[in-house]
């Protein structure tokens, strides 16, 4: 609108000059004006969205400064030069080679480190603490499940979530922008494995304890994992702790033979109710019951106890070599 | 909520990323000031930063400070959190102790709290802790072994007394208060 206005105020002013006596502006548009503003909009709409800009290409910019605040946020110290190397991708670093190369640098003195070292001894140290924090969190759980709820806590989606949050995506040194989720769990890693490096692996542990396994809260481990043919499971269960045999009975039912039918199936073992569901056949009730039994049993029910992220696992208990 | 907002995102009150629950870490990365040297509505930022800006900075090694002079423009400031927001802030005619305030407010939020909308001032993923209430919750075991259609099932809860039956009551409350006597009197009238 403003170039129209301004527009409009030269046609306004060079009007007077050109004409003696009555001062008349002009009430039109030039009829440039409109197949002009059409060009442009057309070349645009041609060029599709703008492509986001990254905060580092803005005038007010310090990497330095950015990269210490990043470590004292995080209550941690690090060392600058390794938390630096842990931001650079290897595809970013033979990117710059390349660069340097064509320019005529002399490679022997600029080599730029890349994080694969820091990310692998990151991943390690994430791993090794992750699955022992579940084992000690949910001692009940068999290991499958265990391994099904720490590969959760490991999985790109939850990695890049808590990196993006920690304030990586502008930081990181990498061929694409936005860095993929891949690079932003990449990078988290490679922070973990930094941090091991400049504080120790009990600083390390700390932050995986912080960052990472603070995801489990308020989650439904069901979500995360639910026990395949649960009847079979539960027996087993119930057989290895001396519980009896399982029997599942029917507590009540609704609508029989109708399209909203209910049932309402307990299981027992030893006239003991072990868990109860619903279910729209009486084969369903049955396995939500075991479902819900095996959450008992197991206790991961959604109202168990929270977990408890202030604890300290010793080093010994977790695994990493 | 007014026109203005219609467009404005909504949202419930929410710590990202689980805050505090392992560690606290301060939402705000980084905030610029912007300045100009010489114009008088820019007077009070000038004064924060010569006086307060460095203490800021040392008190705050999380959050990334940038100051920009430029001339003849609006004091402002701008704020940018982890969650990728950004929040502007005019700054015209405040005095230093505003623009601390300000600053304050930025440094305790978790995301620019003037774009968001909240539809409630709390929020819960976990409505109830018992569950929720079915019909089949605390029925009597007995309603399992009921033989169906059944004329004491089919009864409402709350049939009101009818008077014949309060008569009936009221007599052999009183034949019982009476007891033995009573029989006597009526012996005694049979004879008459």
């Amino acid at each position: 609108m403003s170039f129209l206005r301004s527009i409009a105020c030269v046609m306004a002013l060079a009007k007077p000059i050109n004409t003696t006596g009555t001062v008349q502006t002009r009430r039109h548009f030039k009829r440039w004006v409109s197949p002009t503003l059409r060009e442009l909009a057309h070349r645009v709409k041609k060029q599709g969205p703008q492509k986001p800009e990254p905060r580092s290409g803005f005038v007010e910019w310090n990497y330095r400064s950015e990269l210490f605040a990043f470590g004292k946020r995080l209550n941690e110290e690090f060392q600058l030069p390794l938390l630096q190397t842990a931001f650079t991708q290897r595809a970013y670093a033979h990117q710059e080679q390349e660069r340097q190369r064509k320019l005529g640098i002399a490679e022997a003195d600029l080599q730029t480190g890349d994080n694969d070292q820091l990310i692998a001894k990151g991943a390690h140290i994430a791993k090794a603490y992750v699955e022992a924090y579940v084992k000690h969190s949910l001692p009940k759980v068999p290991a499958v499940g265990q391994k099904a709820i720490a590969s959760y806590l490991l999985s790109t989606e939850t990695l890049s979530n808590v990196s993006s949050h920690l304030g990586t995506k502008e930081l990181i040194f990498s061929t694409e922008y936005p860095p993929s989720s891949d690079t932003l769990a990449q990078t988290l890693q490679a922070i973990i494995g930094a941090l091991a490096d400049s504080s120790g692996v009990e600083r390390a542990f700390l932050f995986v304890r912080d960052f990472i396994c603070t995801q489990l809260n308020q989650k439904d481990l069901l979500d995360i994992w639910t026990p395949q043919q649960p009847l079979e499971l539960l027996s087993e269960v119930c057989n290895q702790r001396n519980l009896g045999d399982i029997e599942p009975r029917l507590l009540g039912d609704c609508g029989k033979n109708t399209i909203l039918a209910t049932f309402h199936v307990g299981i027992y073992a030893n006239r003991q109710l072990l868990g109860k569901g619903f279910g729209e056949n009486v084969q369903t009730a049955t396995k939500t019951a075991a479902i819900d039994a095996l959450q008992t049993l197991f206790e991961m029910h959604e109202n168990r106890r929270p977990f408890d992220f202030q604890i300290q696992l010793e080093t010994k208990n977790v695994r990493l070599g | 909520m007014s026109n203005s907002h219609l467009f404005l995102k909504s949202g419930f009150p929410r710590a990202p990323l689980q805050n505090g629950l392992g560690r606290y870490v301060c939402q705000l990365q980084r905030i610029t000031l912007k300045f100009c040297k010489n114009n008088g509505s820019s007077r009070g930022m000038r004064d924060f930063i010569e006086n307060h800006l460095v203490d800021f900075a040392k008190e705050n090694p999380g959050i990334v400070v940038y100051v920009k002079p430029r001339r003849h423009r609006t004091p402002v400031l701008v704020g940018e959190y982890l969650n990728g927001d950004r929040e502007w802030l005019s700054c015209r005619n405040s005095t230093q102790d505003e623009i601390s305030k300000w600053i304050d407010l930025l440094k305790t939020q978790n995301g620019s709290s003037s774009s968001l909308r909240l539809r409630k001032m709390w929020h819960t993923d976990v409505p109830s802790i018992q569950g929720s209430w079915t019909p089949f919750l605390l029925r009597s075991p007995d309603a399992n072994r009921q033989t169906l259609p059944s004329t004491e099932a089919s009864q409402p809860f709350d049939i009101p007394q009818t008077a014949t039956e309060k008569l009936i009551e009221l007599f052999k409350q009183q034949k019982l208060e009476e007891g033995n006597a009573g029989d006597e009197i009526l012996e005694q009238k049979r004879a008459e």
